[in-house]
């Protein structure tokens, strides 16, 4: 299966969100990394045919998702960065709903939503009515409503907003399970998240794709631009901000190492290391978070 | 399909706002019918008087003396009968109210001191036969119930409002990328609303019902409504309907109402980013009429009569005319709901299936 986007554009008045993507997604995990704006969120919903490109056209195996219809909508599974629900339903209802809207048979839909709700731990707050519900466990629902039809394309955006350590764990579990032999894209600003799981990375800014590949791969992007600083602890805050600091640890010996993205050694004393996604990220959307 | 006109339903009746509103309208039709019938007012000309029950009861004992065919006969009699005991002091006897039967006699046969003012039955009503019984039970109802399918009518426009437009606020993103998001679902909405509507006016009209048969039993409803007692708006439909008629009408065009106000805020709903706007507009749109400088005199209100407000408000509607058979002008509402509803359809799916997920 795969999934290409052909000179994809997306203009909202004179502003234009995706510039003209051009990118062959085959199975496997995809993580979307870009700073708020990068144009992720609309890259997203091209993909899941809820916003129509200015021009340009994404493809299915050759075939215009929008001609494919409600056979593409059948392969496809979305979580939303913010969702809807019904504050009067249970979380068993609207899994049953949604198995509706998806096509699913009443039996199936019943066993299919059981075992979601196992499998994002809701199944004792399955009667409870989602307005009783926190975020985090809303959000699990949603990951639950995404995964009811064993969606071929899985777009999930932002899915581990919302969660504590152990739920973004059982999270990484059940998407590493299903992602076989199917396509998952997920954005999120927890880079370790991707970092984990996905085979390969798409970076955005200002709707381009700036870098596309394996992480190994792009990270190299930057091999001798991040340095290892030890400075006098007293120092490190002012240090921090005198640079592109994606880390900060003390030591036991009244110092801190600080972990610098730059393009020349910052300190006379700095150490090159290995660049992770982290560092890639800051590297390229430090000033995007500033913004 | 049907699951999902279910899922709809259970949507729609699971506001807390709708069951307010439900609740609202029973009680609204339980205290106005309630209040009706304990400010009832009636006097037998001889010693019996009394409001509530006992006025119900003078005014059908009354009735039951004259009841039948109206003859010139039984006019002189009730003149007789009915004729004023004391001074008027210069009022005029049409607005001196005794009982039903009295006052209905006064408005077409007296003069202004109470005497007979020399019309014959055929000269009033032509050469209709009317029947005359105890109606003003019944009228009283109908007239209650204009308030009632007015407010339901709003009703209906706030349950229906968020139908689609609700889903904008976030669960669009997941609908319409499920299978039948744009297909049946929005199939299933228009369904669910207007079966929604459906069972809201059926319900409140069957309480109304219920009500009134309790309050005024089965009495009444083969007379004629040109043989109402003075100041009810029906008196003025000028055709030879009875009762059981008029309430038949005003029940089909609380219906074709029903229909209609759902067709048009179906597309504001679909077409509003907000539930608050699509419901403000469409309140508006029902109400508009209302403002409109057009006399019931004026040949465009033949077509201003036939807006969905004027169903609930049924006179001006009942009064524009009758068709061939004897059936009114009215019965046009059912092709107008079905145009409205047609409408409503056609554009609320399309522009559901549209729309645009920001």
């Amino acid at each position: 299966m795969k999934l290409k986007t052909i000179d994809l554009t997306k203009k909202f008045g004179s502003k234009t969100a995706v510039k003209h993507l051009n990118i062959t997604l085959s199975n496997g995990v995809y993580g979307l990394l870009g700073a708020n704006g990068a144009g992720k969120t609309t890259f997203m919903r091209l993909l899941c045919n809820i916003q129509t490109p200015t021009s340009g056209k994404i493809v299915l195996d050759g075939k215009n998702i929008v001609t494919l219809g409600e056979k593409y909508s059948e392969l496809l599974g979305y979580l939303p960065q913010h969702f809807g629900y019904y504050p009067e339903f249970t979380a068993l209802d609207f899994l049953l709903y949604i198995s509706a809207l998806k096509g699913l048979s009443e039996k199936n839909a019943k066993k299919k939503s059981k075992q979601l709700l196992e499998a994002v731990g809701l199944s004792e707050e399955s009667r409870h009515k989602i307005k009783t519900f926190s975020g985090g466990m809303k959000q699990r629902l949603g990951i639950a409503q995404a995964m009811l039809n064993n969606p071929h394309i899985l777009i999930l955006d932002e899915p581990t907003a919302g969660l504590d350590p152990k739920e973004r764990v059982r999270f990484r579990n059940i998407i590493s399970a299903f992602a076989q032999d199917r396509i998952v894209i997920l954005s999120t600003h927890i880079v370790s998240d991707v970092e984990f799981i996905a085979e390969e990375i798409i970076m955005m800014k200002s709707g381009e794709i700036i870098h596309f590949g394996k992480p190994q791969e792009i990270t190299s992007e930057i091999d001798g631009q991040v340095w290892e600083c030890t400075v006098p602890t007293a120092h490190a805050e002012k240090c921090a901000a005198a640079f592109n600091t994606s880390n900060l640890r003390n030591t036991d010996r009244g110092e801190t190492v600080l972990r610098i993205i730059a393009d020349h050694p910052p300190m006379e004393n700095a150490i090159p290391i290995r660049p992770n996604l982290e560092d890639l990220y800051l590297y390229y959307f430090k000033g995007d978070a500033e913004k | 399909m049907k699951k999902l006109i279910q899922f709809e339903l259970r949507k729609i009746f699971s506001k807390r706002l709708t069951q307010v509103i439900f609740a609202a309208l029973l009680l609204l039709s339980v205290l106005l019918g309630f209040s009706t019938y304990q400010n009832m007012y009636a006097f037998d000309g001889i010693s019996n008087e009394g409001t509530g029950r006992t006025a119900v009861e003078i005014d059908k004992s009354v009735a039951e003396k004259y009841e039948g065919a109206l003859t010139d006969e039984k006019v002189q009699q009730m003149m007789t009968d009915f004729k004023p005991t004391q001074d008027l002091h210069g009022m005029n006897a049409a607005y001196l109210y005794h009982n039903a039967m009295q006052s209905a006699l006064f408005r077409n046969f007296s003069d202004l001191d109470g005497n007979w003012n020399g019309l014959r039955v055929s000269d009033v009503f032509g050469s209709e036969e009317i029947k005359i019984g105890y109606t003003y039970g019944w009228l009283k109802t109908s007239e209650n119930m204009v308030r009632v399918f007015i407010i339901l009518s709003l009703s209906i426009i706030i349950m229906t409002a968020p139908v689609f437009s609700g889903e904008y606020g976030g669960v669009d993103n997941i609908i319409l990328t499920s299978k039948y998001g744009r297909t049946k679902c929005a199939a299933a909405k228009i369904i669910g609303s207007i079966l929604a509507a459906l069972i809201m006016t059926a319900t409140i009209s069957t309480i109304n019902f219920i009500y009134a048969f309790m309050l005024y039993g089965s009495n009444g409803l083969d007379c004629s409504i040109l043989f109402a007692p003075a100041g009810f708006v029906e008196g003025y439909i000028p055709f030879n309907i009875t009762c059981g008629t008029l309430l038949k009408y005003q029940i089909l065009l609380a219906f074709t109402g029903a229909v209609s106000v759902t067709g048009v805020t179906l597309i504001l709903s679909a077409v509003c980013k907000s539930q608050m706007v699509a419901l403000v507009a469409s309140a508006a749109i029902y109400l508009f009429p209302v403002i409109l400088p057009v006399s019931e005199t004026s040949s465009l209100f033949r077509i201003i009569a036939l807006l969905p407000l004027y169903h609930a408000q049924f006179i001006s509607l009942m009064s524009v005319g009758q068709m061939s058979n004897g059936v009114l002008y009215a019965i046009l509402a059912v092709p107008v709901a079905l145009i409205f509803i047609g409408i409503g359809i056609a554009i609320s799916r399309r522009a559901f299936a549209k729309h645009q997920v920001s």
